[in-house]
């Protein structure tokens, strides 16, 4: 694939439902959805709270099961994977930065980032020397063996950035990365983000209700009620991302 | 991933100390008690070590050790004339009184030997000459009965002291070591026309015979022979050593409250580990939801769990053995309380204790298979 090829999919979405519980508590929170997100972008998904951005990026990356439609992800078609597969793809492909950061706090920061190698079977060694080097990429140099509760809440997710990109995964899922943290600092993450996605085999999606980042995606994907309403930025309409 | 499973548990440092503690605190438990009732068990069956012999014949109706019955004099002959015999010798056991400086009295385990073969002597003689015991009032004392007899006097009683035993005057000759009997008593050894001096006349005064099966019998069926000839009963030593032990199984509570304190301890030691290696486990459940998102599979989640259990369990152990181990050293130095501690049986804890290991493991196995990946994403 080359830079040309940028339009290409990476998530192609289609007519997907969920519904959580049954009966009379059953909550429909995806009820088909459409979606696609291109290699190389940074996407929002933003809508108002309970709209099911949450639940839509779980079944993206695999994390939950879905009830029905498609999913393709790079190729690889999650509707139609046994569970041990989704596991594998999880762990060769997609890389996840949550809220809470959600680092281990008995860890050093350098053996957080190491976990995904770890899991994909890198040695101990070689997966903490690409530890080292990504959160140097990151903007941490030398912090590498201080436990992650030590920093602020920027680094800690600059921390879990290097964590979610070190095994180099083509999707990367963000959800709500920059809530927890004053303006200034989540304009930095956005900024790394930003330069994360300008990778021609990679998407990056962030989940968000903060406004103050929409500028930061390439585009904008707006639900509500289980639906995707409007999609905005190339070859849509720019306006809530002005 | 291991060594980060196992820092994960370092660095939680109450729950460490508590699941290494409490599984600590069960070994030992299980450990120390269950060497304490294995010692008190050897304490009942301190005649055979004592005495030593391939077979024993004693009354039809006992069934102990420590229970002997009176025979009479001619069951020696009778034994002696059995086919599949060696040889059989007279032991005359009886419990006497010692008299101490203070002028009070103490109980001590008189056992009289056959004059001529001294069969039936101590283990091991520590000072003095054996032989020496057929010498007119002379005896033989324990290390024990040194120590109980000396209470009241300048200085330890040693070889050539004399102390009065049932009124009549005896001479240490030597000092041995023996086991400890299971009332606590001294062994003191004669031959045995002495031991019926210092003992009141009674009316049959053979204790038991012990024997030796001829060249070309076994133990077992000379015994049987010996039973089949005469009527009484012929144990091995083997025989005799279980008889016994059963006989206090049945026949006391100690089995019962040695039971229930290592059942205890068991349970002591489930609750704890198990509980604090949920409550670990519970504490980490969003980690370890977010490395099964990041693709940890089960397998793998499941496998650090037990290589956490197991540290715990491995080091609990260890600490354990070695308090009882450390204990037992002590205990052994002095004598008392009983303890014995054959390999079977910290072998039998370890089991009992990575049983544990692998239930606590297992609830929090359960605990992380059940987990959603996606609840990292919920706040
Ligand atoms: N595990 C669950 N069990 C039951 N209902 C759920 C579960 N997860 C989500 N829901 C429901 O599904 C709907 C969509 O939830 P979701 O978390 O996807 O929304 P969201 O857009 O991410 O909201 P927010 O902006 O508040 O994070 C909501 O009504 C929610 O209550
Ligand atoms: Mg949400």
């Amino acid at each position: 694939m080359s830079a040309s090829t940028s339009t290409q999919l990476a998530v192609h979405v289609r007519a997907v439902t969920k519904t959580f519980g049954t009966g009379e508590a059953a909550v429909p929170a995806l009820k088909g959805v459409d979606f696609d997100a291109r290699q190389g972008e940074l996407l929002m998904i933003v809508g108002p709270s309970g709209c099911g951005k949450t639940t839509l990026l779980s079944v993206i990356a695999g994390t939950l099961n879905f009830d029905g439609g498609e999913i393709d992800v790079f190729g690889s078609p999650l509707h139609a994977m046994k569970p041990r597969h989704i596991t594998e793809f999880r762990k060769r492909h997609v890389g996840f930065i949550f809220q809470q950061f959600n680092l281990i706090p008995t860890l050093s920061c350098i053996e957080n980032v190491s976990v995904p190698l770890l899991i994909n079977g890198v040695s101990r060694r070689v997966a903490e020397q690409k530890a080292a080097a990504m959160l140097d990429q990151m903007g941490l140099p030398g912090r590498g063996h201080e436990r992650p509760t030590n920093l602020s809440g920027g680094q800690q997710q600059r921390v879990a950035i290097a964590r979610a990109l070190v095994h180099e995964p083509r999707l990367v899922i963000c959800d709500e990365p920059t809530s927890a943290l004053d303006k200034d600092t989540g304009g930095h993450i956005m900024d790394l983000l930003c330069a994360v996605a300008r990778h021609p085999e990679r998407s990056v999606i962030v989940v968000t209700h903060d406004n103050r980042i929409f500028k930061y995606a390439d585009r904008l994907t707006e639900m509500e009620d289980g639906r995707v309403q409007r999609v905005h930025g190339q070859g849509g309409n720019h306006d809530l991302i002005e | 991933m291991y060594h980060l499973a196992l820092k994960m548990l370092l660095g939680d440092r109450a729950k460490y100390a508590m699941l290494v503690g409490g599984l600590t605190f069960a070994t030992m438990l299980m450990t120390q008690q269950s060497a304490v009732f294995f010692g008190l068990l050897k304490w009942t069956t301190s005649h055979l070590s004592n005495m030593r012999a391939k077979i024993w014949v004693v009354d039809r109706n006992v069934q102990q050790a420590n229970e002997l019955k009176a025979l009479r004099d001619t069951d020696v002959n009778r034994v002696r004339s059995v086919t599949g015999v060696a040889w059989a010798m007279p032991i005359y056991v009886t419990i006497q009184s010692a008299k101490l400086a203070d002028g009070n009295f103490k109980p001590i385990m008189l056992v009289g030997l056959d004059n001529t073969t001294l069969v039936g002597r101590p283990p091991i003689m520590l000072r003095g000459q054996l032989e020496d015991v057929r010498l007119p009032n002379s005896i033989i004392l324990d290390e024990l009965g040194i120590q109980r007899l000396s209470v009241g006097r300048a200085k330890p009683l040693g070889l050539g002291d004399t102390f009065e035993l049932n009124d009549k005057e005896a001479r240490i000759v030597g000092i041995c070591r023996a086991d400890r009997h299971f009332f606590g008593y001294p062994y003191a050894y004669s031959t045995y026309t002495q031991a019926l001096q210092f003992a009141p006349k009674q009316r049959k005064m053979l204790s038991l015979v012990l024997a030796e099966p001829a060249p070309g019998w076994t133990a077992e069926a000379a015994a049987k022979q010996i039973q089949l000839e005469t009527g009484m009963k012929a144990y091995t030593e083997d025989e005799l050593f279980w008889s016994t032990i059963r006989w206090y199984f049945r026949n006391t509570g100690i089995p019962v409250a040695f039971v229930s304190i290592i059942v205890l301890g068991f349970i002591v030691g489930t609750t704890i580990s198990g509980q604090t290696f949920y409550a670990f486990v519970h504490e980490n459940l969003r980690h370890l939801g977010a490395l099964k998102a990041m693709g940890a599979s089960n397998s793998l989640l499941a496998r650090m769990l037990l290589v956490q259990s197991f540290t715990v369990g491995f080091l609990g152990y260890g600490i354990g053995v070695l308090l009882v181990t450390l204990f037992g050293q002590v205990v052994l130095a002095r004598g008392d309380p009983p303890f014995m501690l054959p390999w079977q049986l910290p072998a039998a804890t370890f089991a009992i204790v990575m049983g544990i290991c692998a239930f606590s493991a297992l609830l929090g196995i359960v605990k992380v298979w059940k987990v959603e990946p996606a609840i990292v994403f919920r706040g």
